[in-house]
C-alpha cells in the first residue's frame, strides 16, 4: 500500500537529494540511502486488514517511515512464512502465533526484543499471561497484537424452562444439568463440542485439560497425562458415549461448524473462544441472540476455573536486528502497533470495537467505550475474570505440530471408542516424549 | 569450401550433424528442443530433485541441520505400522471408486448409446459434476453430509427413512466410503464420455449380423459391446486408479484423515509429513513410495485385464 503513496515519492526525493549531496562530501551515502529507502516489510496473516491499513497510513504519516504491509490467509499462515524465512524473503516485523514461538525462535528467524526499553515498558500493563506467552527460554519476543482465551456458555432460558436457575460451576454439573434439558425435550444433544481435526483443536482440549486440574506436560516438560488429562478425556467420551449429552458428530464439528450449531439454537451449552461472544448474542447473527450468557470454566473434582488462552503479537526478525537503523524503525513500528500510538493502546481498542478481537492490556478494562461496548453483548468484569484463569497452553515446542497430529487422532479415537481414554492418552504421551527426544 | 568452412568455429560439428542427421531430422529435433527442455524443467527436474530429497532429513523448521540419510526415509516408513494401515486404506478406497465408477460409467454409457428424444440434454446434464471444480464439490458434500443441517439428513428425514439425524463423516465406519461416494459422483461422468466414445467405434454390422443369428440383448452386450469396450475400460480403470491413489481434494475438505485416523490415506499422509511437518526429506520418500504403489496397480490392471477382456 504505501509503495504507491505520495509520501513516499517526496521521501524517496529527499532521500535521493540526501545521498547525492553525502556522495559529494565523500561520505558512505550510497549505503546509506540504499536502506534507508528500503520500506520495512510487515507480514500480518488476512485479519483486520482494514484496520492494519487505517493505522499504518496513520504511522506512516507521523513518522515518515514507509512500510511494504503484505498478509497471507491464516490457514497456511505458518507454512507460508517459514517458506519465506528459509528462502531468506525480506521480512522485517510480523504477526506471531504463541504455538510457533518456540520453532521460529530456535530457527534463529526472530528475534529477542527485551532489548528495546521502548517496547519492554508495555510489560506492566498486560497480564502475566501475555507476557509469559511471548517469552521463549527467558527472552521475550515480542509485544501485543492480540489474546483470547476458551470460555463456557449458557442459553439462560434453556436452563430455567429445565428447572435449572443456577448455572454449572463444575463438569459434574454440567452432566446433570444437560441430563435434565435433554431428558425434558429442550435439546437432544445439549452440550456443544468441537473437537473436528483442525487447528482449534488444542485450544478446546487444552481448556477442558486446565479446568480439570491437568496438563500435558510436566515442569520438566515431559508428557504428564495420567490425571487431570485423563479426567478431561473421560469426561468427553462419557458425554458422547453413556450420558448421550454430546453429539458424536463432535468429531466432525470444528470451531465454525460449532458456532453455527451453538447459534442456531440447538444446545444448551458450549466451549467457545472468548470473541465469539459478540455473534452468539447478535440477534441479527444468531438464533440465541441476546439470551446467552458467560459463567466461569466448569471445574474439574480436582480443578479450578482455568481455561487456556492464546496469544498473537508482533515479532522482529533476525534479519531486520542485522541493521541497527531499520531495526529502530521496526521497534517504532511495533510500538505504534503493540504499544501506545500518541499515547493510547489505539490499535487494540480499534480492533476490538471494530471485530471484536480480545486483549490482554489491563488498562483497556476500564476504558468507558469498552465497557460500553462489552455491555451489549456481554460482562466486561467476568471476561476479566475467566481472563485471569487463562494458561498457556503447555504443549508449545518446536513439536508441537508433529505431537499434535497424532494427540488429535487418539483423542477421536477415544471418543469413538476405538480406543479407551487410558490406551489413546498412552500413545499420545509416548508420541510427545519421543519427539522430545527427538528434538533435543 | 573445405578449407573455408575448417576456418569457423563450430563448423565440424555441423558438418558431423549434417552426416549423421538428415534434414527432416534436424527439423524435427529442432522444433522438439523447447518442449523437452520446458519438460525437463518443470516435470523432470523437480521428480529427480524430489529423489536427492528424500535422502535427506530435511525439515524445514530446522534450518542448518540437513543430515544425509541415505534411503533411512524408505526404511523408516516400511517399518511404520501406520503406513501400511494408509496404504491399505488407500487401497481399498481406489478399488471400491474404480469398481463403481466403472459399473456406473458403462451404464450410462449404454444409456447415452441408446435413441431416446432428450439424449443431448441427459448427456449435458450427466457431465456437470465432471465440471464442477474439486475444491466447490468437496464443500458442496460437506454441506451434503453435516450430520447437523446436511441435506443428505434433511431428505431421508422428510421421506420418512430416519427418525433422527445420523452422524455421517463422524462415524468411522461409513467415512471412507462417502468419500469415495463424493468421488465417484465427479468422476462418473469422464467414465462415461470414454467408453461411450469406444462404444460408438463398435461397427453396427455385428450387432446386425447377431440379431439375424438369433443373439439376444445380454448376449450382444456380453459377446460384442464387453470385447469391444476392452480399450475404454483399460484407459478408465488405469486412469480412475490413478487419480484415486492420489487424491487429496476430498480427505482435506471433508475429513482432514479423521475421525480419528479413518481417513488417513497415504495421499492425506504426504501432506501432513510434507506441508504440516514441513519434513520433506520424509514427505518425498512418502511420495515416491506412493508413486511405486500407483505404478503396481496401473501394472496389474494392464496384465489383468489386457488378456482377460
Amino acid at each position: 500500500m504505501s509503495k504507491s503513496g505520495f509520501g513516499k515519492m517526496r521521501r524517496r526525493d529527499v532521500l535521493v537529494g540526501m545521498g547525492a549531496a553525502a556522495m559529494g562530501a565523500g561520505a558512505r551515502a550510497p549505503s546509506v540511502w540504499a536502506q534507508a529507502a528500503e520500506p520495512l516489510h510487515f507480514v500480518t496473516w488476512s485479519a483486520a486488514v482494514d484496520q492494519v491499513k487505517s493505522h499504518l497510513t496513520a504511522f506512516e504519516q507521523k513518522t515518515g517511515i514507509a512500510v511494504d504491509y503484505s498478509n497471507s490467509p491464516w490457514a497456511n499462515y505458518r507454512e507460508t512464512l517459514v517458506t519465506k524465512f528459509v528462502a531468506g524473503a525480506p521480512i522485517d516485523v510480523l504477526w506471531v502465533s504463541d504455538s510457533w514461538l518456540p520453532e521460529w525462535a530456535d530457527a534463529g528467524w526472530l528475534q529477542p526484543i527485551d532489548q528495546y526499553k521502548d517496547l519492554t515498558r508495555y510489560n506492566g500493563d498486560v497480564t502475566d499471561f501475555c507476557n509469559n506467552s511471548m517469552s521463549y527460554k527467558g527472552r521475550q519476543y515480542g509485544l501485543t497484537y492480540y489474546s483470547d482465551h476458551m470460555a463456557f456458555y449458557y442459553v439462560e432460558d434453556m436452563l430455567k424452562k429445565a428447572g435449572i436457575d443456577t448455572p454449572p460451576q463444575s463438569w459434574d454439573e454440567v452432566t446433570e444439568q444437560a441430563l435434565k434439558i435433554k431428558q425434558a425435550g429442550i435439546s437432544e444433544y445439549p452440550v456443544m463440542l468441537a473437537l473436528a481435526r483442525e487447528t482449534w483443536l488444542i485450544e478446546f482440549l487444552s481448556a477442558m485439560v486446565f479446568s480439570q486440574g491437568g496438563r500435558f506436560t510436566d515442569e520438566q516438560g515431559m508428557a504428564a497425562m495420567e490425571t487431570g488429562c485423563l479426567d478431561a478425556l473421560k469426561w468427553v467420551v462419557d458425554a458422547v458415549n453413556v450420558h448421550k449429552i454430546v453429539s458424536p458428530g463432535c468429531v466432525e464439528t470444528g470451531e465454525l461448524t460449532g458456532l453455527k450449531a451453538f447459534s442456531s439454537g440447538t444446545h444448551a451449552f458450549a466451549l467457545e473462544p472468548q470473541y465469539r461472544m459478540r455473534t452468539i448474542n447478535d440477534p441479527k447473527q444468531s438464533q440465541v441472540g441476546g439470551r446467552v450468557k458467560q459463567v466461569l470454566m466448569p471445574k474439574g473434582a480436582k480443578g479450578t476455573h482455568a481455561t487456556v488462552g492464546w496469544m498473537r503479537f508482533y515479532g522482529m526478525t533476525a534479519q531486520v536486528q542485522k541493521d541497527k537503523a531499520r531495526a529502530e524503525n521496526a521497534v517504532k513500528l511495533i510500538e505504534w502497533f503493540g504499544g501506545k500510538a500518541d499515547g493510547a493502546y489505539a490499535f487494540q481498542k480499534l480492533v476490538f470495537l471494530d471485530i471484536g478481537a480480545g486483549f490482554c492490556t489491563k488498562p483497556l478494562y476500564r476504558d468507558a467505550d469498552i465497557i460500553k461496548a462489552y455491555s451489549t453483548y456481554g460482562d466486561a468484569a467476568l471476561v476479566e475474570q475467566q481472563a485471569g484463569f487463562a494458561r498457556k497452553k503447555d504443549v508449545v515446542t518446536s513439536w508441537f505440530g508433529e505431537w499434535n497430529e497424532i494427540n488429535g487422532q487418539v483423542w477421536q479415537e477415544a471418543i469413538l471408542k476405538k480406543a479407551t481414554p487410558e490406551e489413546a492418552l498412552k500413545r499420545s504421551a509416548e508420541a510427545w516424549n519421543k519427539l522430545k527426544k527427538e528434538a533435543s | 569450401m573445405t578449407g573455408l568452412s575448417r576456418s569457423f568455429p563450430g563448423a565440424a560439428p555441423r558438418a558431423w550433424l549434417s552426416r549423421r542427421f538428415n534434414y527432416e531430422e534436424r527439423s524435427a529435433y529442432l522444433l522438439l528442443a523447447p518442449l523437452v527442455i520446458v519438460l525437463g524443467g518443470v516435470a523432470v527436474f523437480p521428480v529427480l530433485y524430489a529423489f536427492y530429497v528424500s535422502l535427506f532429513r530435511l525439515k524445514l523448521t530446522r534450518p542448518g541441520r540437513v543430515p544425509f540419510v541415505g534411503l533411512d526415509n524408505y526404511a523408516d516408513l516400511l517399518r511404520d505400522p501406520s503406513f501400511w494401515t494408509a496404504v491399505g486404506r488407500t487401497t481399498y478406497f481406489t478399488l471400491v471408486s474404480v469398481a463403481a465408477i466403472l459399473v456406473l460409467g458403462l451404464l450410462i454409457a449404454l444409456l447415452l448409446n441408446q435413441a431416446f428424444r432428450g439424449r443431448r440434454l441427459v448427456g449435458a446434464l450427466l457431465l456437470v459434476p465432471w465440471a464442477i471444480p474439486s475444491v466447490a464439490n468437496g464443500l458442496m458434500w460437506k454441506w451434503i453430509y453435516d450430520s447437523g443441517y446436511g441435506a443428505l439428513n434433511g431428505a431421508l428425514y422428510q421421506l420418512g427413512l430416519i427418525d433422527k439425524y445420523v452422524i455421517w463423516l463422524g462415524d468411522p465406519a461409513k467415512t471412507l466410503l462417502l468419500v469415495a461416494n463424493a468421488f465417484v459422483w465427479k468422476e462418473v461422468p469422464l467414465a462415461a464420455i470414454l467408453l461411450l466414445v469406444t462404444m460408438k467405434s463398435i461397427p453396427a454390422d455385428l450387432y446386425r449380423a447377431a440379431t439375424v443369428d438369433g443373439a439376444n440383448l445380454l448376449q450382444r452386450f456380453l459377446h460384442i459391446t464387453l470385447p469391444s469396450l476392452r480399450p475404454g475400460v483399460l484407459l478408465v480403470v488405469i486412469y480412475e486408479s490413478m487419480v484415486a491413489v492420489r487424491h487429496f481434494d476430498l480427505f482435506y475438505l471433508l475429513t482432514e484423515g479423521g475421525p480419528g485416523d479413518a481417513t488417513n490415506v497415504a495421499a492425506w499422509q504426504i501432506y501432513v509429513e510434507s506441508f504440516r511437518d514441513l519434513s520433506f526429506g520424509s514427505g518425498s520418500a512418502l511420495a515416491y513410495l506412493l508413486a511405486i504403489v500407483t505404478f503396481a496397480l496401473s501394472y496389474a490392471a494392464i496384465r489383468a485385464l489386457g488378456s482377460r477382456l
